[in-house]
């Protein structure tokens, strides 16, 4: 359904994403996990262009986009990804209702009765209708983030792209998000989801892709990466995470 | 012998100073609107740092803000008609001169002033709007104006009332320099009355009573308006009813 095709993107002097390819069918949910600073949040950005690589394009739909500029089909191209930030960032001067609406409001042209329909539903499929006049400052981070996948999902997206959803939640609140995201999987949409969770990712993905140093270094199924990695960088990676799982001592 | 303050005449003289109230208001209304316009424009320019245009509006800003009122006033009064006469005989045009009235200048001088300070206004509200809100904005499919009309603007317009309320009373007491255009506003009428009375201590007495009235009540204003864009404390939930929920 999407393909990426060498994508390309520095900061300066540093290569963040090096000639990237990915291939994504429709109803993958694709984990893509990592060390910090390796571009897995970059490589969301870059497929809506929110951040514009130096090369690249992506085949979407039979069509081919050309990412490293803007023009008429970036914003088309936009309009089929959904995206849910690591900070939420929900208008703050609209009430959550209003925040799920703007989309079909203003992007698919809906009427206001139309829309508020919608986007109750979609509220009601996070559980957060009965806060839906109540504003982003209200929430808590983790209901805001719910608001959040609802806003992006009230716009049918063909691809969802999530930006380490729980990073910045407390722990207590990192579960209520999560059992959101595994029912949107489950609803059989495509999805990136970049995340540090590893057990969510093995448990919700069916694939995953490893990325380090701005290389695809693993891609399979979690099965495939999580129990037998090929690459000695995965399984360093992995092992430094087991790590933190193990208890300290055993009586 | 004659008082030396005569209380009755400050507030006899009230009406008729407060018959060109109406002109004070349309000159610091409309200098206002333009000056926003222009403002919006030049604080959009300088935080997109458009190459070019961004020198030209830092050059404008600062000479604006480092000329007086009053040099500006006279400036526009004087020039204006200067370039056009000058562009009419250039193209062999007839040429006929005091065709505009002063309270033109007076608006056009007026505006331009403002509106290097509303600039520097905007922006600091611009900055101040969490870009994480514009990415995703852009994330949802909307365009820049999109955007800006919807997200931004509401968002920047509460960071500056407070400074947009502060400069309009500015812009209110800056007509009071609108004579030098020749125009009868609420302080120039005031001294054509302490000429006829020689009680100018009184006229002005009178005009800082009314100005100082009209500012009150802008500021009530403001105070009003900023209270009604505040996000509520604290919202109740809502029930919803089953057939609402599309159950």
């Amino acid at each position: 359904m999407l393909e990426i095709k060498n994508l390309s993107k520095s900061f300066h002097e540093n290569k963040v994403l090096d000639h990237i390819n990915l291939k994504i069918e429709k109803g993958d949910v694709v984990g893509i996990i990592g060390p910090s600073g390796t571009g897995k949040s970059t490589l969301l950005r870059c497929i809506n262009q929110l951040e514009i690589p130096e090369e690249g394009e992506a085949v979407f739909g039979g069509k081919t986009v050309d990412l490293s500029k803007k023009h008429k089909d970036s914003l088309e191209f936009r309009k089929s990804t959904g995206m849910v930030f690591q900070r939420f960032y929900l208008f703050e001067k609209k009430t959550a209702l209003e925040n799920v609406m703007e989309g079909l409001m203003v992007v698919q042209k809906k009427s206001k009765a139309d829309a508020k329909a919608i986007a109750l539903k979609e509220l009601e499929r996070v559980g957060m209708a009965s806060w839906a006049n109540h504003y982003p400052k209200h929430l808590s981070g983790g209901q805001q983030q719910r608001v959040a996948i609802a806003r992006a999902l009230a716009l049918k997206p063909e691809l969802l792209l999530l930006d380490e959803p729980t990073s910045a939640l407390d722990p207590e609140l990192v579960g209520e998000v999560l059992e959101t995201i595994k029912n949107v999987a489950a609803e059989g949409h495509t999805m990136l989801l970049v995340s540090h969770e590893m057990n969510f990712v093995r448990h919700v993905a069916n694939k995953v892709i490893f990325l380090d140093g701005g290389h695809v270094v693993e891609y399979g199924t979690p099965k495939e990466v999580f129990t037998n990695p090929q690459n000695e960088r995965t399984k360093e990676f992995l092992r430094k995470m087991q790590l933190l799982n193990e208890p300290e001592y055993v009586i | 012998m004659a008082k030396l303050f005569d209380f009755e005449a400050v507030l006899s003289q009230l009406p008729e100073i407060l018959k060109y109230l109406p002109t004070t208001l349309i000159l610091a209304v409309s200098s206002m609107i333009i000056a926003l316009i222009i403002g919006m424009l030049l604080a959009l320019i300088k935080t997109k740092n458009i190459p070019l245009l961004k020198q030209i509006a830092g050059v404008y800003i600062s000479l604006i803000r480092g000329t007086p009122v009053i040099v500006q006033l006279y400036i526009a009064y004087f020039g204006i008609p200067m370039i056009t006469k000058y562009i009419y005989q250039q193209n062999g045009w007839n040429y006929q001169s005091s065709t505009t009235s002063g309270f033109v200048y007076a608006i056009i001088a007026l505006s331009i002033n403002e509106s290097a300070y509303i600039a520097e206004i905007f922006r600091g509200a611009l900055a101040s709007v969490n870009v994480g809100q514009i990415e995703a904005a852009s994330a949802i499919g909307m365009t820049y104006f999109q955007t800006f009309c919807r997200i931004i603007f509401p968002e920047m317009l509460s960071v500056a009332l407070p400074g947009l309320g502060n400069s309009f009373i500015g812009l209110i007491k800056g007509t009071s320099l609108a004579f030098v255009c020749a125009v009868v506003e609420m302080t120039a009428q005031g001294k054509i009355i302490g000429g006829r009375t020689y009680r100018y201590f009184e006229v002005y007495v009178s005009l800082a009573i009314i100005y100082w009235v009209i500012t009150f009540v802008i500021e009530q204003g403001i105070r009003l308006i900023e209270k009604k864009m505040q996000i509520p404390d604290q919202v109740a939930k809502v029930e919803i009813s089953e057939d609402e929920r599309g159950v």
